[in-house]
């Protein structure tokens, strides 16, 4: 009975496991047929994947979008992490009236669809001159609602007697939060890390409203353009689909460690 | 943890500073269009100083079609025109209709480009909605020379707009070797009408076991194809809505049922399914437009085993066999600041150049609708894949014959929701009256007449 139970079990994931890797599969197959054979739908690798590649440079300049989209992730990663932990630290340390008040203010935002924000957001950075710059695409999106959430819920794990105790060491507030937060803090790091790198990695809509030139582009939106023809070079498409996902599944391994531990909220 | 906070400060230096050099200043882009040309160019032109340099910015889709062709235009025109520079920025279609509605609607020009493609479906609804934004063009444009129906849709109380570009003239090409095996000739397949064709399929299908066509359910295109065969469509003249009562629309509605419900339809999901079944030779035939060529071809192993015939048409009165699927135009916008010199390019290379038409014919497959073009050497070469037919040729024909229509200002609209009751039709859960009353109330509701 047992062992029946546990080969139920293995089947189950091993099926579940197939259906998830297959549109990799595919991807990666694709990329290498043209684009006549992927739409006859053959499953098996072909010669193409040169010719692919060699296309896809042809028609989308794609090493700057692609350090355009890194550069992007990068910087918004850091300033987030940075700035959304500083608020969730604050508003579940520090004590004031207003604070449930700001907060669930706060929370409130993230009811607002983007499409609601998409038309007054673009007049504000258009009027300030901010229009095609990459910095539009990263201001608005360096303290998220949801990040500084996780990072108030997971300060609520941070022990607070360390905290007493460095500030009768005599670290001030912003030597405790810099020393002995983040530090100890690490795998939350990772966690909130990995969502903000793959959100921005991914936008799509506000980039696409405030970029204006093809030389400031993220690869989103180059893929996006790849596709919208009369007929779609889909082997080069699954090329640039395979570079555009590298940089998310590197990122995800390399931190795959901290980000179960992350979400967890658990203090090493 | 010091290690950690010295690495995260250094990273976000570093990063701060790539910032800070990597890219132009922004803010003279939105000042002045005209000094905002970037420094490789400026030392590409020394004969022109920067103020007299005019830019011109164009937002199109498909890199492989509209901006290979818009290069090729740009190269002729900047050959002759070195004060002028062209800037064509890749957006996939329906990024670049969200990008205009949110540029359009936030009453800002400075991000607009100067010249924009749009699909013809989609022309009355721009033009409509935000009167003043693009640039009437009528006596600046030869109009008389491109094809009627593409001079309609731009037009707005009389006032013409835009320069008439790519043609989606349909036709129905059809596998030769299939039909004969059925025993049927090119002949028996010229100026038919859809119930002829149905015929045909069935008796094809009953024979060889072969089926006639890929279509998906889902989508309205072949029944739009039918539908353009009339005068008649969603809208009206005057782009009231007109669904439940139009006959055209309750026989194109019959036909698709019927075609989707045969046993000689391969149905198929999404564009590279529906592609896929002619290249694999699952189908004989494929009704759409004149883009599709360029798909039909990929497939060389089935070189000389295809032709084309004019589309089948509706059964009734004043249908013609010439229909129309997809095409689209260019714009110019009234905010430009080069306005005069992009009505020049787009006069001097979409209007009044043969040659151009012929190039971009040869090169990427593309039916212009300037008719002067079409007696060009380009239009008349027989091709071979084609059992040496006259392809292009035939379709400038066939576009000529395309009727008129004002597609009024919410053709997907109307589209979509006439496709969710079809469903309904397919399965015999609805009378193709009633699913088309109900389709009319959903429209009328959600474009709120």
């Amino acid at each position: 009975m047992k062992t029946f139970k546990s080969t139920l079990k293995y089947l189950f994931l091993i099926i579940a496991s197939l259906v998830s890797i297959f549109p990799f599969v595919w991807m990666i197959i694709g990329a290498t047929n043209s684009a006549t054979d992927i739409t006859k739908g053959k499953l098996s690798f072909g010669g193409e994947l040169m010719n692919n590649i060699t296309r896809l440079f042809e028609m989308a300049d794609i090493p700057r979008a692609f350090f355009n989209s890194l550069k992007i992730a990068l910087i918004t990663t850091v300033l987030l992490l940075l700035i959304s932990s500083a608020a969730g630290y604050a508003f579940e340390i520090y004590r004031s009236k207003a604070r449930e008040r700001i907060y669930n203010l706060l929370l409130l935002t993230m009811m607002i669809p983007f499409a609601a924000l998409m038309i007054p957001l673009y007049k504000m950075f258009a009027m300030n001159g901010l229009s095609n710059t990459h910095s539009a695409i990263i201001l608005p999106t360096i303290a998220t609602a949801y990040i500084i959430f996780f990072f108030r819920q997971t300060t609520k794990a941070f022990p607070k007697d360390l905290m007493q105790a460095a500030r009768v060491d005599g670290l001030n507030e912003f030597q405790i939060f810099f020393y002995i937060f983040i530090p100890t803090m690490k795998s939350s790091y990772a966690a909130a890390g990995i969502i903000a790198f793959m959100t921005s990695w991914n936008n799509f809509l506000w980039p696409l409203i405030i970029l204006q030139s093809n030389e400031q582009k993220t690869m989103t939106l180059v893929l996006s353009s790849l596709s919208s023809a009369y007929f779609p070079e889909f082997g080069s498409i699954m090329v640039a689909i395979i570079i555009a996902t590298l940089p998310t599944i590197l990122v995800f391994f390399l931190l795959q460690r901290y980000f179960v531990e992350g979400m967890m909220g658990s203090i090493k | 943890m010091k290690k950690l906070l010295s690495l995260l400060l250094v990273m976000c230096l570093g990063i701060t500073l790539a910032v800070g050099c990597g890219k132009s200043s922004p803010t003279s882009s939105n000042e002045d269009n005209n000094n905002s040309t970037s420094n490789e160019d400026n030392q590409d032109n020394n004969s022109t100083s920067n103020e007299d340099k005019q830019k011109i910015t164009i937002w199109a889709w498909d890199p492989n079609f509209n901006i290979a062709i818009m290069n090729k235009a740009k190269d002729l025109y900047t050959a002759n025109n070195s004060n002028v520079e062209i800037d064509i920025v890749d957006i996939a279609k329906s990024d670049l209709e969200q990008k205009l509605h949110t540029n359009l609607a936030s009453g800002l020009t400075t991000d607009l480009p100067d010249i924009v493609l749009i699909e013809d479906y989609n022309a009355q609804k721009y033009l409509q909605a935000y009167p003043g934004s693009f640039e009437p063009l009528t006596n600046k444009i030869n109009y008389d020379d491109f094809a009627n129906y593409k001079v309609e849709l731009m037009t707005v109380d009389g006032e013409m707009y835009g320069v008439p570009f790519d043609s989606g003239a349909s036709g129905m090409y059809y596998r030769k070797d299939y039909l004969e095996e059925a025993g049927y000739t090119s002949d028996d397949l010229e100026n038919i009408t859809w119930d002829e064709y149905i015929a045909i399929a069935q008796d094809m299908y009953n024979k060889t076991g072969r089926k006639m066509l890929s279509t998906d359910p889902n989508d309205g295109g072949l029944m739009r194809i039918m539908l353009n065969t009339t005068n008649q469509w969603y809208f009206d003249a005057e782009g009231n809505v007109n669904v439940a009562d139009n006959e055209a629309m309750k026989e194109a509605a019959r036909i698709y049922s019927e075609i989707c419900n045969a046993d000689f339809t391969k149905i198929t999901t999404g564009w590279s399914e529906w592609v896929g079944a002619i290249n694999t030779g699952d189908v004989a035939t494929i009704t759409t437009g004149v883009w599709i060529t360029g798909s039909v071809k990929a497939e060389e192993s089935q070189s000389g085993l295809w032709r084309v015939a004019p589309t089948p048409r509706l059964n009734v009165e004043g249908a013609v066999n010439a229909s129309n699927l997809g095409g689209s135009s260019w714009y110019v916008l009234s905010s430009s600041k080069s306005k005069d010199a992009a009505i020049d390019f787009l006069s001097k290379t979409y209007d009044q150049n043969t040659d151009f038409y012929q190039e971009i014919l040869i090169d990427k497959g593309a039916v212009g609708s300037y008719i002067p073009s079409q007696s060009g050497s380009a239009y008349s070469a027989q091709d071979p894949f084609f059992d040496n037919q006259v392809v292009f040729g035939s379709f400038s024909q066939w576009m000529q014959k395309i009727p008129s229509i004002n597609y009024g200002l919410y053709t997907y609209e109307a589209d979509a929701a006439i496709m969710k009751y079809m469903f309904d039709v397919y399965s015999g859960k609805l009378s193709i009256d009633d699913a088309l009353k109900k389709a009319e109330e959903q429209l009328l509701i959600q474009i709120q007449e």
